[in-house]
């Protein structure tokens, strides 16, 4: 028999209120471990996700933040467009490559998804899966491979589309056929969370939409539908949510054509007019290019280039930094809400054991009696808020985990982030032993208390 | 074994003082059996706290085995409390959540400690005195006389040179009370150990082998 032993038995004689004061241990525990794991795993997805001087070129009227959150972690909604022009002279040397300085320019097209969970999709061309690096390697695939869109194929499918929307526009009687959207264009590589959610397997087949589910202008593309090439290794990634279609799928979908140019109303013109104008093929619209310069002389010489175009080019590397310290100001903010649960928990502790004191002196003075010191009682009493505090934390931390598991779709939905609910750090140790620690220092008092009893008065008295 | 010297326990009631207890000499001998008796009021059980060393007299010396109770501090009594001495009272004073083994148990973890073979020596205790079928019943599942039992394996556990007794028999009848108390002491005596007994009760007095009336102590040298 040991003193920890007395505690425990004392707390399950009082069933009760054990359980109702370890309660709200378990809702300040798990509120605040809720708040690290998020802000954790928070910073791991989005500083994981970012390497080297990647850049994302895109649209000068958005913000870097924004343009970074919807191009490499899937929030949000595409902000604009520009010209695709831009990454043509960032691949052909006119831009930033005086030294060869950019490795790759991948451009990308988004603003349709898949299925009712909203899974992005990405269009874009094949250099994605052999030039793009996450994790500073190229994507790997679990099943299948790539899809075959080259860029050229892009500016030969922008030539032609250009060719037809201008004889549409200036009102030919034969204009030139539309291109045709080719069979074997439609392809697509999926991500490993979409491929476990939808139950998508090669050889399957995914038809975007456009809109989400319920509200206004959406709508199927079902002359899209595209055959599941690849399935990416999971990353942890927003990769896992994304699904890649070649960029000319995404060009050839019914109603894009239309709006797939950029063009430059002049002063005095509306948009209205602006549909009758011509086009360009280099004004096919893009959402974002992905561009990795070789170093930081590249990534300079990027930036400096950019100030005085219509793009522009937004650093994840500066961008994510900052706005993990904005949501880390707003986890503290949340931490201080954590501890007060804590602290109001702590003082439902001492007043849960200090009315039992009274109660509890004869029991005291028998024990004291057998040759109990007062610090041993002192042990006790502080054991029994240490132990209730100890369970009530460790119950917290497995109810934050639980919730995260429950939570998981939800969350990624509204921020991008993937909570992986089996992901345990070693703070939560350090967290269960702060929590045990305050705990056992809420029960000082009412030990004190008790440790203090008269012995020889409450020996004598009967029951 | 017991040694005590113009000893004087009072209590402030209010503004005043009242004599609790006052005991010019006092001498035991080990493996002594001793019955203290006397009048309510006359600090029998006071007495017996003091020799516990639960109670440190106002001036006066108390020494019991072979330490000055009244020139301790209060951890240093507790400790030589779990150690050396085994206590009884009327109201047995168990611990109702724990079981007879764990009651048992208590008395050797604030003694000379629960490790080691103590769950053992406990378990063999209990089995002696006829409980060995009753290891794992509460208190409240058990007759009087089985609490009683309890309450002297739990004193005798820590093997100590002193037991003292405070009305042990004061609830139950004679004969069931008599049988526990013949048992007590022959332990006693097989071990060699003193026995203190505060008693209203003259037929459990004659058990002992002295007697001490309380009301002679004071200012009268007592030699059995």
């Amino acid at each position: 028999m040991k003193l920890w032993s007395i505690s425990l038995r004392n707390l399950r004689i009082r069933m009760v209120a054990t359980v109702l004061t370890m309660l709200s241990i378990v809702v300040a525990t798990a509120l605040y471990a809720g708040i690290l794991v998020m802000a954790e795993q928070t910073e791991q997805r989005y500083k994981g996700s970012i390497g080297g001087y990647q850049a994302v070129v895109g649209p000068k009227d958005a913000s870097q933040l924004e343009l970074v959150l919807n191009t490499i972690f899937n929030v949000g909604e595409a902000p604009a467009l520009f010209p695709l022009q831009i990454c043509t002279d960032l691949r052909s040397g006119k831009l930033a490559t005086r030294r060869s300085q950019v490795r790759y320019a991948i451009p990308q097209a988004r603003g349709d998804s898949v299925s009712r969970f909203n899974f992005p999709v990405v269009a874009t061309i094949d250099e994605m899966f052999s030039k793009y690096e996450w994790n500073k390697a190229p994507l790997q695939f679990a099943q299948g491979g790539p899809f075959q869109y080259s860029y050229d194929d892009l500016l030969k499918l922008a030539d032609g589309l250009a060719l037809y929307e201008n004889a549409k526009r200036a009102g030919e009687l034969e204009p030139p056929p539309r291109p045709l959207l080719q069979k074997e264009w439609k392809k697509a590589v999926i991500g490993s969370r979409v491929a476990r959610t939808l139950q998508l397997g090669i050889g399957d087949v995914i038809v975007p939409v456009h809109g989400k589910q319920g509200e206004f202008g959406y709508h199927e593309h079902p002359e899209a539908a595209c055959e599941v090439t690849g399935i990416l290794a999971p990353t942890n990634s927003p990769l896992d949510t994304t699904i890649f279609l070649p960029i000319g799928v995404h060009l050839l979908i019914g109603g894009h054509e239309g709006g797939a140019f950029l063009v430059q109303i002049p002063p005095g013109k509306t948009p209205d007019d602006a549909k009758t104008l011509p086009v360009s093929a280099s004004h096919i619209g893009l959402t974002a290019v992905l561009v990795d310069p070789k170093d930081y002389f590249g990534a300079r010489i990027l930036r400096q280039e950019f100030s005085s175009r219509d793009a522009q080019v937004a650093w994840p590397q500066d961008v994510v930094p900052k706005f993990l310290q904005q949501i880390g100001n707003a986890a503290d903010a949340l931490t201080v809400i954590a501890w007060l649960v804590l602290l109001v928990a702590s003082i439902s502790i001492t007043v849960a054991i200090y009315n039992t004191m009274n109660e509890r002196r004869r029991e005291i003075a028998i024990m004291r009696s057998l040759g109990a010191r007062r610090l041993q009682i002192l042990t006790i009493i502080t054991g029994e808020a240490a132990l209730l505090s100890f369970f009530g934390a460790l119950l917290g931390v497995v109810v934050c985990h639980l919730a995260a598991l429950l939570l998981q779709s939800t969350i990624e939905d509204q921020t991008g982030v993937y909570l992986d609910w089996l992901q345990f750090g070693l703070w939560e140790l350090w967290l269960v032993l702060g929590v045990t620690a305050v705990g056992a220092l809420a029960g000082l008092m009412p030990a004190v208390k008790g440790s203090m009893t008269q012995v020889a008065d409450n020996l004598a008295q009967n029951y | 074994m017991i040694r005590l010297r113009s000893v004087k326990k009072s209590y402030r009631q209010g503004a005043t003082s009242v004599l609790a207890c006052a005991v010019d000499q006092l001498d035991i001998a080990k493996a002594e059996q001793v019955a203290l008796v006397g009048r309510s009021g006359t600090g029998k059980t006071t007495l017996l706290h003091m020799l516990a060393g639960i109670l440190r007299p106002d001036s006066g010396e108390v020494e019991v085995v072979g330490q000055r109770l009244d020139q301790m501090g209060e951890s240093a009594r507790d400790r030589h409390r779990g150690r050396h001495i085994g206590m009884v009272y009327q109201t047995f004073n168990l611990l109702q959540p724990f079981t007879a083994l764990e009651n048992v148990l208590l008395g050797a973890l604030f003694g000379r400690g629960a490790g080691g073979d103590a769950k053992h020596r406990a378990a063999e205790l209990l089995s002696k005195v006829g409980l060995g079928d009753r290891l794992h019943h509460r208190p409240s599942e058990m007759s009087v006389g089985q609490v009683q039992r309890v309450a002297i394996c739990r004193a005798l556990i820590n093997d100590p040179e002193l037991i003292l007794m405070d009305e042990p028999l004061g609830n139950q009848d004679r004969s069931t009370g008599g049988q526990v108390l013949d048992l007590l002491l022959q332990m006693a005596s097989d071990g060699g150990k003193t026995v203190v007994m505060v008693t209203h009760d003259p037929e459990s007095a004659t058990r002992m082998q002295r007697t001490v009336d309380l009301a002679t102590l004071r200012g009268v040298e007592v030699v059995a």
